[in-house]
């Protein structure tokens, strides 16, 4: 211990031993939050009409547009290890070949405690599409919200916040001039 | 400024060059090991990655630290953070997924895709239970069909796992060494010089 090169040495060995406990205590810290949250939503209407995307300008296809009421309060979620919050409306629905599809339709980031409350009549930022270009044989959907928390260090954790009492059915696709 | 470690060596003979080299070698190979070992048990690839881009932002910057997992038989839900590589592209993607569709792929016996359309049939998936996704950037506002090359949707097969933990900014060092390879030389260099010429 008695030369420059052997005294960076320790120091640096026992700074950095400091920050990597400290990393692994504030990400094990995120487990002691346990909490959760709730909402309400309810879906306002829903639309389908034959359309043409701009991506396949050839194809005719069905698309669905959804206007939705949600209402949720995610200020719990919220602790010193959370970064920002990812929340996402996603409809689950079943097409009659039993293929199971998941789609997001809105989604939102959350960065700040004081912008966690969601209260908002809106329609959908991604519109909706099936794979096989048609709403018609297509099971009742379902709706929810759910959320997923971004730590500063630490595991992401994924959670459901609202969800729509019943699935709703897809109308039958119009054309939009009408 | 070298004379006493020269003096050393010449004392010390061949025989412990060789020694060091060894050495060296060792510890490179056992972290060699830790790596894949670590990529085996939690069947990715790469199991941690460093963000390139800033299409995350602001969840994820230019050089954080993701660990990544691909459990096999655990289906991919809307909005895991996956880190994707499309076939013939070097680079990974890290987006988060948009939608996803099981699907089943018939078996396909017919021979008249192979010949008619050799394009279909190398986008083709083979036949079974498949899950197929969409991904979008936080930062983008449009999904990233673009990125896919040709592909309309992504395969499991395409995908190197999901993020599941993340450090912040440990990984700007990679970026660096890639922006400047001459850094990455001269740290290479430099390790290799120091630990051929120390004693122990």
């Amino acid at each position: 211990m008695h030369s420059i090169y052997a005294r960076a040495n320790g120091i640096s060995g026992l700074w950095s031993t400091c920050v990597m406990v400290l990393l692994g205590a504030v990400a094990l810290s995120s487990f002691l939050f346990n909490a959760e949250s709730k909402g309400s939503l309810d879906i306002v209407s829903l639309k389908v009409f034959h359309s043409k995307t701009r991506r396949y300008p050839f194809r005719n296809e069905e698309i669905g547009f959804v206007k939705f009421n949600l209402s949720a309060d995610l200020t719990p979620l919220f602790n010193w290890n959370t970064k920002q919050l990812f929340v996402y409306l996603e409809a689950e629905y079943t097409n009659a070949q039993g293929v199971n599809n998941t789609v997001v339709i809105w989604d939102r980031i959350v960065r700040r405690k004081d912008d966690a409350t969601i209260d908002i009549i809106q329609k959908e930022k991604y519109k909706l599409r099936d794979l096989s270009g048609s709403f018609s044989n297509v099971l009742p959907a379902q709706y929810s919200l759910k959320y997923s928390v971004m730590p500063y260090v630490g595991v992401l954790t994924y959670g459901e916040a609202a969800r729509t009492m019943k699935a709703i059915d897809f109308p039958d696709a119009r054309d939009s001039v009408s | 400024m070298f004379s006493d470690e020269l003096k050393t060596f010449r004392r010390l003979g061949f025989r412990h060059f060789l020694l060091q080299i060894l050495n060296f070698a060792s510890v490179i190979t056992s972290g060699l090991m830790l790596w894949k070992g670590l990529g085996l048990i939690l069947n990715t690839e790469s199991p941690i990655v460093v963000v390139l881009s800033g299409s995350m932002e602001p969840a994820f910057y230019r050089g954080d630290l993701l660990f990544l997992t691909n459990p096999p038989g655990q289906r991919y839900h809307t909005g895991d953070i996956t880190v994707y590589r499309i076939p013939g592209a070097e680079i990974t993607i890290v987006h988060r997924v948009l939608e996803t569709q099981d699907v089943f792929i018939p078996f396909d016996n017919s021979t008249e895709n192979r010949i008619v359309n050799n394009r279909l049939v190398k986008l083709k998936p083979p036949p079974g239970e498949h899950q197929l996704m969409l991904t979008k950037g936080d930062n983008n506002h449009v999904d990233d069909i673009d990125l896919y090359r040709g592909l309309e949707w992504l395969d499991r097969r395409h995908i190197i796992g999901k993020a599941r933990g993340f450090l912040p900014y440990i990984g700007y060092v990679t970026i660096a060494m890639n922006d400047f390879p001459q850094l990455k030389y001269a740290l290479l260099g430099g390790l290799g010089l120091l630990a051929v010429i120390q004693r122990e």
